[in-house]
């Protein structure tokens, strides 16, 4: 097992053409579900030359209008320029309706155990959950300097802190690991995409960056970067405009990003524009939330929890853990742990969390503020996968 | 014809005004539109010591002088007859010179004029503007409905004047606005007075392009006898009299009239029929004139008067712009430029540029897309730039459809080969020895019966035909090529509005002030209440703005779109009165819908300073004007929760097929805050449903069974488009696909190609982007038809491949455009109509293949006897007698055979293929084989039984005569043969042809001269036996071959079309 090493984990803005398809992607999901919580969605959104395609195969019985959600959500992103913005983009939606599916309008609220197992996964789906004591989010601390990092740069583009700033920007953040404990910064990457391709020169931006993204981020942080921290800026010179017109998007191409910056292992299947009876989407929260609670138990430093489910069974097939060595006790016990304190089943799951519920309960959409800076780890949205309550049950 | 002009004609100087001594206008009509001759005028004349000044006018022609008193009237005319004749000598030989040059490049090379970076461009040439005189010069007698006494524009009247203006020494572009109004003696504000207008109609002529003559019967029937066909036979009959033949003689002649009379006839009548197509339609124009705006027929703009230019306006003359705002204009009609120019009235100093780059002149024929703008008529008519164009490429006849030239080219091709054989048939001839008169005589009637004569006129005949037919069904067709082009169609775009719906909008649904409002037929109802508009401040606010922001004003109102209509009936039934309304509140600012604002705006007088603005748009971008809204009467600040909850009863209204419109004021003192553009406050939602017509969703299907894809395009925002698509099934059983655009021109051309062919609907997209999306579905190797009924979607009505304008609906520029226009505006009848072009593009195919296997059959039948050396089976007289036969009636008769069925149920044709194929010819070589050998056959027989001799001939002469007619039948369908269980919808023409001239093939047995004319001898009963049998077996053989091998492929067409 690797003790001693470097991890680098990427974060982007809201502005990078992928990930603005997973918010789309997610904003849609958000729409259906606000109107009708029994929604069944997939939508799937790409961006080319400035082109916003989006395919979705729904059965609901709300009101929609795909490519006003996706203008709205470029909108709000901030693209304002004329190469790409909400008003002149064109939307190219592939609508497939499909009817409503009695099986799955349940209240979920209401299901007996019975009914509740009576509901299969639907997915032959492996999903990995993960938590280490690296943070006050127990997220691994690459990932979590990252997200800091991009949401300052969004915030210094939106609120013109830089005002030459253009929606996207990319940061990296590599962590020196000592006996699997981060020890030092070892390189902050940041690049950032500019209005004008003159304005500001390059090492204006480099010293504006430092001084109002990354002194300000880590102001407040524990490890700060050293004087043998590398520090790159734009270090392929000026990035003009970036976003759509300048390369391509797709939904689901960012998903180290959305869950533990590659600092764990995660399911390959994207998360963003599908509904909670997707267990590929739900089985990572659940995951996540066991994972966390054991960490936050200190049953573990660090713990990753693996479902696997087949397609006809409601429950996983298999749930494993795996802690790196830093079980307190044998890894065994830990499972069966989850296995008394946890309802894996798919319903269950949606009902726990109130997956179906969430979007229409808070203010501006739901899933659409998961898309960017990661569906976990997030401490800003009050997100129940991220609650430790299970702590206590699985302490005592 | 006027010949080439000499000095003395150009010294025509009249006296206009001379009763003020020293003062005297003249005019001298080559003045006009000449800045040279005005250069020159004014220099010497102001040289001269006995004038003051000399002031010419280009466009009016005249000349003021003001002079010593001391000088006579007549020593000033003189001294100006002087000048101008002095100009015209200097500019003679340069003339001539270029006269020499002046051949005429095809078409599209003087199309090329108008693009850019072609140097010719740069000035317009001498080519063009002598051309116009050329072909002028037969104009005036020919031109219908030319009063007579009528002053004909200058340039026609005096084709020599303009040539004095073959170098414009300072075009329009190059001079200031108040120079050009200076010039135009017009006014920048008040417009020509209507008095001068009528006299500067009575010196330059209506607005309008000369009708080209149509060709005159005699020409038609000169036409008939100057083909190689009648040549042959003219020969023919010559050696025939040498050889003492002169019945022989006389028969062939006889051949050429029948032959002739019937050419005449019928391509007479579809001469006429193609002539009607050109039936123009006049086009309006929005003028200045006594101060006042008026709209003017165009072809009563006269140079001086002051246009005005709003979006969709159609520009009927040259003009020099005055003022230009943001002004778009589509000159795709002169240039092939498909994206808008815009257009500005600054001075250009350059003058040699080309005609796209002069920015401050808008051309006749192109369409304001956007912007507004004034501009001074420059020229009209003939003179305009398209004028000049037009002129060049003046359409006497009718150009050649590409079918009429494939079979000219197929056509002449069969003369070679022909000729070839018959030639082969002489020397075969010679060199067994048969007497040289006899082999001549019979190889020129075999040429003769062997070319194809009727091939042409077939073609032409059926199109005109079926020009006709479709005119019965309300489908009025404007270009002969179109009627082809119908049976190639592939994807047909339609407008949702008017033409899958009815256009007859009425308000069902209103959303103001958090509460949804439905308006049925015995009042407004909310929440199943009945209630009283008039308790309800948003109610009566949106009933408010319904009446003050419509896109017709105050007394024009019934005359508005449907839209517009169902807002102001909604206004009266929430008990407000429209003429109150609009007299309380005074409209002074109209601001349209562009494309980059997809919402209108109105500005009244509310108070002594109050401003009104009311506005109404697209929903989503109207409320993202908003910052609070109209709740209870109050205004209160509009939450996110408010914009959700509207956005999604838009939503749910759009998902009910509801065109939907947000709804927006605003009030203040001073007029400049208004801008309309921030701080409105909302009144609500209105949702209009306009119904399907019945029997659409079943048309959709029938197109698409006819493998034709549809394309809807609407202006509705994309869930009221995908509601619609949904109800209509455009995608089939695939899923919806929907582009969103509200600024096409956008995207990456090579993008929206590959988008084109995916997508169902184009949704928010404007008339101007039409354009856009026929020619990416062009490039992407489509045929595509566009249907269109407004001024802005002419440039796609040309564009496509077939325009189909509505007959009723459609404004004048759309059907002008137009190749199909729907009088009953009903879609349906275009599946007729593609259903009928693809019939006549099947039965010109069947009388081709009919007229190839019969000639063909004839020369086998001369060619193997000959060189077997069994004599010659058919005489010159039985060729001539089986070319009148089977090239005429039954031919004709195939052109008119019904559609067969199923003819709905097939992909359309490949237009790349050509009308005979390879396989084609294949199967024509087999199908003569089949014949000639039958032929032979009974040619043998008779052989057998009476040797060499007019016994055997007669047999061969019966037995092919009637397999070819019999031929006829087989040649009715290529797949369904007499043993399908299928029929064929009887064909009247056919049944009677086949009778009749079987019916004149019996008289040949019996009718005395006939009989010895054509040589035809007595037989027994076993030998009509063998006839009926020879004559009859070709058919049976050649229908039981028929389809064979085309099956499987028929099988492919189906999964291929499954996979689709």
């Amino acid at each position: 097992m690797k003790n001693n090493f470097m991890l680098t984990s990427e974060s982007v803005t809201e502005g990078n053409p992928d990930k603005l398809c997973d918010i789309i992607s997610d904003a849609i999901v958000d729409h259906f579900l606000e109107q009708d919580p029994y929604s069944r969605i997939i939508a799937e959104c790409s961006l080319s030359a400035s082109i916003v395609f989006i395919a979705a195969r729904f059965a609901s019985q709300a009101a929609f209008s795909l490519s006003e959600i996706a203008r709205k959500v470029i909108g709000r992103v901030g693209y304002q320029g004329a190469d790409f913005n909400a008003r002149t983009s064109s939307v190219l939606t592939s609508i497939k309706e499909l009817p409503l599916d009695p099986v799955y309008r349940f209240d979920e609220r209401k299901l007996t155990s019975k009914q509740i197992a009576a509901i299969p996964a639907g997915n032959q789906v492996t999903t990995f959950g993960f938590a280490c004591r690296q943070n006050v989010a127990l997220m691994p601390l690459p990932i979590w300097l990252a997200h800091k990092l991009s949401r300052r740069m969004e915030e210094a583009a939106k609120e013109k802190i830089l005002p030459y700033l253009c929606p996207e920007a990319k940061t990296d953040v590599g962590i020196e690991y000592r006996d699997r404990k981060p020890s030092r910064i070892h390189s902050i990457t940041i690049t950032a995409s500019q209005k004008d391709a003159a304005k500001p020169a390059l090492d204006k931006l480099r010293a504006d960056i430092r001084e109002a993204v990354i002194e300000h981020v880590f102001r407040d942080e524990p490890i700060r970067p050293d004087r043998r921290t590398e520090i790159f800026i734009n270090p392929e010179g000026v990035f003009h405009l970036g976003g759509p017109s300048v390369h391509s998007g797709l939904t689901g191409r960012k998903t180290a990003i959305d869950t533990y910056g590659d600092y764990s292992r995660h399911s390959g299947a994207a998360l963003s524009g599908k509904d909670p009876l997707r267990i590929d989407r739900v089985g990572a929260y659940a995951a996540r939330y066991a994972a966390k609670n054991l960490v936050a138990a200190e049953l573990a430093d660090e713990c990753e929890v693996q479902l696997s489910y087949s397609i006809s069974r409601s429950h996983p097939e298999s749930v494993q853990v795996e802690t790196f060595g830093t079980g307190k006790i044998p890894e065994e016990d830990l499972t069966s742990l989850l296995q008394n304190h946890f309802d894996f089943r798919l319903a269950a799951i949606v009902r726990d969390f109130q997956l179906r519920r969430l979007p229409a309960m808070r203010q501006g959409g739901f899933y659409r503020k998961l898309a960017v800076y990661g569906q976990v780890g997030r401490l800003d949205l009050d997100l129940p996968w991220e609650k430790t309550d299970r702590a206590d049950l699985l302490k005592g | 014809m006027i010949g080439p002009f000499t000095a003395q004609e150009f010294a025509v100087v009249e006296t206009l005004h001379a009763a003020i001594t020293g003062r005297a206008r003249f005019r001298i009509r080559e003045l006009y539109r000449c800045d040279s001759l005005k250069d020159h005028l004014e220099r010497r004349l102001g040289a001269d010591p006995s004038v003051i000044s000399a002031t010419a006018n280009t466009l009016t022609s005249a000349v003021l002088l003001r002079y010593d008193s001391g000088a006579t009237l007549g020593l000033i005319r003189s001294l100006v007859e002087k000048a101008v004749s002095e100009f015209n000598q200097s500019y003679e030989s340069d003339i001539r010179y270029r006269l020499g040059k002046s051949d005429i490049a095809d078409r599209r090379a003087q199309k090329n004029r108008f693009q850019r970076h072609s140097p010719s461009a740069a000035i317009p040439t001498a080519l063009p503007a002598l051309r116009v005189k050329g072909r002028t010069v037969e104009i005036p007698a020919a031109a219908p409905g030319s009063e007579p006494g009528q002053v004909l524009p200058p340039a026609i009247r005096h084709p020599s004047s303009g040539v004095g203006c073959l170098t414009y020494e300072r075009p329009w572009h190059t001079i200031g606005a108040q120079a050009v109004v200076a010039a135009c003696g017009g006014s920048a504000e008040a417009g020509l007075s209507s008095e001068v207008a009528r006299e500067k109609i009575a010196a330059f002529g209506l607005n309008r392009f000369p009708e080209a003559p149509r060709r005159s019967k005699l020409q038609i029937f000169l036409n008939q006898l100057t083909s190689l066909p009648v040549a042959l036979l003219g020969v023919a009959a010559g050696i025939s009299v040498l050889t003492g033949g002169i019945v022989d003689a006389v028969a062939i002649m006889t051949v050429v009239a029948i032959n002739s009379t019937i050419g005449f006839v019928t391509e007479d009548k579809a001469e006429r029929t193609i002539s009607s197509l050109k039936t123009l339609m006049h086009p309006s124009a929005v003028v200045v004139r006594d101060g006042a705006r008026k709209r003017i027929d165009a072809r009563n703009l006269v140079p001086g008067d002051l246009m005005i230019f709003e979006p969709g306006t159609y520009v009927g003359a040259d003009c020099r712009l005055l003022e230009a705002a943001r002004l778009r204009v589509d000159e795709s009609s002169l240039t092939g430029e498909s994206i808008p120019v815009f257009k500005e009235a600054e001075v250009i100093d350059e003058a040699d540029i080309p005609l796209a780059d002069r920015k401050n002149i808008v051309y006749m024929g192109t369409l304001v897309t956007g912007g507004e703008g004034r501009g001074i008529v420059v020229a009209t008519g003939l003179l305009t730039e398209i004028g000049k164009l037009q002129a060049m490429i003046g359409e006497t006849i009718a150009p050649q459809t590409p079918m009429e030239k494939q079979l000219n080219i197929i056509g002449n091709q069969l003369v070679w080969l022909s000729g070839a054989l018959c030639a082969l048939v002489f020397i075969t001839g010679v060199i067994r020895r048969t007497a040289l008169a006899l082999i001549t005589k019979t190889t020129i009637s075999l040429a003769v019966a062997a070319v194809p004569e009727g091939l042409p006129t077939v073609a032409t005949t059926t199109l005109a035909l079926g020009i006709r037919k479709l005119n019965a069904h309300q489908v009025i067709i404007r270009d002969l090529e179109a009627v082809e082009t119908l049976g190639e169609v592939q994807t047909i775009c339609f407008d949702k509005t008017g033409t899958v719906t009815q256009n007859r909008m009425s308000v069902m649904r209103i959303f103001s002030g958090n509460h949804a409002t439905e308006l049925k037929q015995d009042g407004f109802f909310q929440g199943g209440k009945k209630i009283s508009p008039r308790n309800s401040p948003e109610l009566l606010q949106l009933a408010r703005i319904c009446i003050l922001c419509g896109e017709v004003s105050g007394k024009e109102a019934d005359q508005g779109s449907s839209t517009e209509k169902a807002l102001l009936e909604f206004a009266v039934s929430a008990g407000l009165s429209i003429a109150e309304i609009n007299e309380r509140y005074p409209r002074i600012k109209t601001r349209f819908r562009t494309e980059d604002h997809q919402f209108m705006s109105t500005v009244h007088i509310a108070g002594t300073t109050e401003r009104f603005l009311a506005l109404k748009g697209n929903p989503v971008e109207v409320l993202g004007l908003c910052d609070t809204q109209l709740v209870g009467g109050r205004k209160l600040p509009i939450g996110e929760q408010d914009i959700s909850t509207i956005e999604i009863e838009n939503e749910r209204m759009a998902g009910e097929a509801l065109r939907v419109l947000g709804f927006a004021f605003q009030s203040a003192e001073d007029e400049e805050v208004l801008d309309g553009l921030s701080g409105l406050t909302w009144v609500g939602l209105i949702g209009m449903a306009d119904p399907l017509r019945p029997g659409m969703k079943e048309l959709i299907a029938r197109f698409h069974h006819a493998g034709i894809d549809t394309i809807m395009l609407t202006g509705d925002q994309s869930p009221t488009a995908y509601a619609i698509g949904k109800a209509l099934s455009l995608s089939r059983d695939m899923p919806i696909e929907i582009l969103d655009s509200t600024s096409l021109t956008d995207i990456d051309s090579r993008a929206l190609r590959a988008l084109s062919q995916r997508v169902h609907v184009f949704a928010r997209v404007s008339p101007a982007h039409k354009l856009q999306i026929v020619q990416a579905l062009q490039d992407a190797g489509k045929i595509v038809a566009m249907t269109g009924d407004g001024i802005n979607d002419g440039p796609a009505l040309k564009a496509a491949d077939i325009g189909i304008a509505m007959g009723h609906s459609g404004t004048d520029v759309a059907r002008q455009v137009a190749d199909v226009v729907l009088e009953d505006d009903n879609l349906e009848t275009m599946v007729l109509a593609v259903g009928h072009g693809r019939a006549i593009h099947d039965n010109i195919k069947k009388s081709l293949h009919f007229l190839l296997s019969t000639n063909f059959s004839e020369i086998i039948v001369m060619f193997v006897a000959g060189a077997v050396g069994i004599g010659y089976p058919l005489s010159a007289m039985q060729l001539l007698w089986i070319n009148l036969m089977s090239d005429i009636f039954p031919s004709l008769a195939l052109a008119l055979e019904p559609p067969e069925p199923g003819i709905l149920e097939r992909p359309p044709r490949d237009p790349k293929e050509p009308i005979v194929g390879r396989q084609d010819f294949k199967r024509i070589g087999i199908e003569s084989s089949v014949i000639s050998l039958a032929t032979l056959g009974a040619y043998g027989a008779g052989l057998v039984r009476y040797g060499v001799g007019q016994q055997a001939s007669t047999m061969a002469f019966q037995s092919l005569t009637i397999a070819q007619l019999l031929h006829a039948i087989s040649c009715r369908s290529e797949k369904v043969s007499i043993y399908d269980r299928e029929k064929l919808p009887p064909n009247r023409w056919l049944t009677l042809a086949l009778g009749g001239s079987l019916g004149l093939q019996l008289l040949t047995f019996v009718v005395p001269g006939l009989r010895t004319l054509l040589g035809v001898a007595p037989l027994g009963l076993l030998d009509g036996a063998i006839i009926g049998i020879s004559a009859i077996l070709p058919l049976l053989v050649n229908e039981a071959t028929k389809g064979e091998g085309e099956r499987p492929n028929a099988e492919n067409n189906g999964a291929y079309r499954k996979t689709l």
